[in-house]
């Protein structure tokens, strides 16, 4: 791991690196400073409303995405005099970063930003631009929550990365190139070519990986049929959201959830105007003077889950919105289960049909 | 490579403001001579400190000399709004940054009979549609313009309402909810006026902007009437932060309202128009 940093470092012009950093508590999307900041020895443990992290080498994810280095909670996207001077334009330069470790699931939400923001949102682009590796690190043993085989997003990769491992067992890396520079970097490592045992071993990791994962939608397009027709079925929305109490926790937690309001921060003789994330679950993201466009709670319910599955394939020529990497699940104070919801919808149109 | 920044906002001096009704006035701002704009699309104005509100364009852009002039109309609701009406004055600055959006398509309604439909404050953006029909006279079949408003005092631009009467090949329908007694024209609903409108209805277009209640119900009527849906097109407001297609908040469906829309016609909303807080 520590070879595979350093020659991307020295191939690319000492870049940083950016993963899920350890900390005291629980790893954050962050820059990565030295191999011992990698959450190496820990594993996750997740389940819906639940998340510990013990002994182990899984570390699947946390509340913590690629996106809080893309589209942070608050960005700064313009700071302004009293007499309507821009100080600053609140845009520089992304940084030359490489993406370290990050998980498959991640690297198809950071492909559904890109068709939503990339060349439009300045913060975003300028990150993104600066993005000139990609490490990924595909799932062996998905988490409790993950569907991500479901959504066509995991558990591994095929493309749009430059070096992808496998951890067969706690000591055993299998890498695989996906690019001119990540058979490059494999190449000046010097390292074996892996023998057919292991990538048999790999290749039932994979099989048996995808068949651990607990939460399956067996037939997307089925479902999004079915969503279509339940759209205004206000009955359905209100059942599906009942226990929901509108926190936003999933939206923030999503990697690939965008939106933002507008706030100005006041100084002395200048305001920043900050873009900060505001989850479409919240009561106040309709709210205007006087009004409100998605007034009850199953209205935004209603909204969130027809964005994931129907509106971002609109909007991104195809791709979901969901990786199904389950951390709306997990995080939800409630523990509603968006698979188990998803289910009910083709369920009450059986009963329908 | 530093991607530009869409929410730059450029310096805007008030050169003029105009009492149009209880809460409600029309600013004239003076930007650079490169600005323009189409009918039905929108600023968004920032308030120094408070934040930024989207308003819609109300005038054609007019270029004098080395300058664009625009005019706004906005009624006060809440704190950017309110702020407005009540600090900004001839020689005030604000910020400002657009045009965004897809305003009314008016080369749709080039060589076809044309309807203007709305209710309250929702003509503003549909008067530089009115002064487009009148400047361009010959390009437009005949122009049924109806407006009403809660009460006789809240109709915009009365300075120059009953004028449009005089646009030629042009019809003037006016109406106000309460009765009044200098009030000579319809009293009732906007949407009452429907029943006259009298152009030819298989080859016309209808732009109609107010409340959503008001939009639903008319929409309703003019289908009723035989307009088909593709024929009918509504400017819609939505809750915008900002009005490039970035940060979300406006959407309905899957459209972004500030950037595929405000003006979008009723084929393309399909069922999204009749749902409820989808
Ligand atoms: C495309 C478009 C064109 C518009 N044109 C006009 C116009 O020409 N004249 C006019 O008076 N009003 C217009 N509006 C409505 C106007 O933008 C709101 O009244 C205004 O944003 C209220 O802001 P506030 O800060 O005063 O209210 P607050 O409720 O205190 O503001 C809170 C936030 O909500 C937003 N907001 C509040 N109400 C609305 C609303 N109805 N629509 C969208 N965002 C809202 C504000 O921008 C602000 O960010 C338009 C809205 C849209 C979407
Ligand atoms: S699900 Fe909600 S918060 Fe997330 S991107 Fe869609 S509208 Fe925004
Ligand atoms: S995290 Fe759970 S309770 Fe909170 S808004 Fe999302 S679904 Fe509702
Ligand atoms: S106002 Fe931000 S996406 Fe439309």
């Amino acid at each position: 791991m520590k070879k595979l940093m350093l020659e991307f470092k020295k191939l690319l012009g000492d870049p940083v690196f950016l993963g899920y950093k350890r900390g005291s508590t629980i790893p954050v999307f962050d820059e990565i400073r030295s191999i011992s900041e990698l959450p190496l020895e820990i594993s996750d443990v997740q389940k819906p409303g639940k998340y510990e992290i013990v002994e182990g080498f899984r570390f699947r994810h946390s509340h913590s995405s690629p996106k809080w280095y893309l589209l942070p909670p608050e960005q700064v996207i313009l700071t302004i005099s009293p007499s309507y001077d821009a100080i600053d334009s609140g845009v520089s330069e992304g940084r030359r970063a490489v993406l370290f470790g990050v998980k498959p699931c991640d690297l198809k939400a950071i492909a559904v930003l890109d068709k939503i923001l990339l060349d439009k949102h300045p913060v975003y682009t300028a990150k993104r631009r600066g993005i000139v590796g990609v490490v990924v690190e595909e799932c062996m043993e998905p988490g409790g929550t993950c569907f991500c085989a479901s959504v066509n997003s995991g558990p591994i990769v095929e493309s749009g990365f430059d070096v992808a491992y496998a951890r067969l067992d706690k000591e055993t890396l299998l890498l695989k190139p996906g690019s001119d520079i990540g058979r490059q970097v494999l190449k000046s490592m010097g390292l074996e070519r892996a023998s057919s045992e292991y990538t048999e071993l790999y290749k039932q990791m994979v099989g048996r990986a995808i068949d651990s994962m607990k939460r399956k939608l067996p037939d997307l397009e089925r479902a999004q049929r079915a969503l279509r027709g339940l759209a205004s079925s206000q009955e359905f929305w209100e059942e599906i959201s009942k226990k929901c109490i509108g926190c936003g926790n999933c939206n923030y937690v999503c990697p690939t959830c965008f939106c933002t309001e507008f706030i100005d921060r006041v100084g002395e003789n200048h305001a920043e105007r900050v873009a900060t994330w505001i989850g479409c679950l919240t009561y106040t993201y309709g709210l205007v003077a006087g009004g409100h466009f998605r007034k009850q709670l199953y209205m935004r319910y209603r909204h969130y889950t027809l964005h994931k599955f129907l509106y971002y394939p609109l909007q991104t020529g195809g791709l979901l919105g969901c990786v199904g990497c389950g951390r709306c699940i997990t995080w939800c104070p409630i523990g509603l289960d968006l698979i188990e919801n998803l289910s009910r919808v083709l369920k009450v149109k059986n009963v329908e049909a | 490579m530093k991607p530009e920044n869409p929410f730059l906002l450029e310096r805007s001096l008030v050169v003029g403001v105009v009492d149009e009704a209880p809460g409600v006035k029309t600013y004239t701002l003076r930007l650079s001579s490169s600005y323009s704009a189409e009918p039905g699309q929108f600023n968004m104005i920032y308030i120094y400190g408070l934040g930024e509100v989207p308003l819609s364009i109300s005038s054609p852009p007019l270029k004098r000399g080395s300058f664009t002039y625009v005019e706004h109309t906005a009624r006060a609701v809440g704190a950017v709004t309110g702020a407005i009406l009540s600090r900004v004055s001839t020689g005030s600055l604000v910020g400002l940054r657009g045009p965004y959006g897809r305003g009314w398509p008016l080369r749709e309604a080039e060589g076809r009979d044309l309807v203007v439909l709305a209710g309250g404050i929702g003509l503003a953006p549909l008067r530089p549609v009115i002064k487009c029909v009148e400047s361009s006279r010959d390009a437009f079949g005949r122009l049924n313009i109806l407006y009403g408003a809660r009460s006789p005092e809240y109709l915009l631009y009365k300075y120059e309402l009953e004028e449009y009467a005089r646009i030629p090949n042009t019809k003037l329908l006016l109406s106000s909810d309460t009765a009044s007694p200098s009030w000579s024209y319809h009293v009732g609903f906007v949407t009452d006026l429907i029943e006259y409108i009298d152009v030819d209805v298989g080859d016309s277009v209808v732009f109609v902007c107010g409340p959503e209640a008001m939009m639903r119900t008319s929409v309703k009527k003019l289908l009723n009437r035989g307009f088909r849906s593709d024929q009918i097109y509504v400017s819609l407001e939505r809750r915008m932060r900002c009005g490039v297609g970035v940060c979300g908040t406006c959407q309905l469906g899957h459209y972004f309202v500030c950037r595929d829309g405000p003006v979008f016609s009723i084929s393309e909303l399909g069922e999204y128009f009749w749902i409820e807080g989808i």
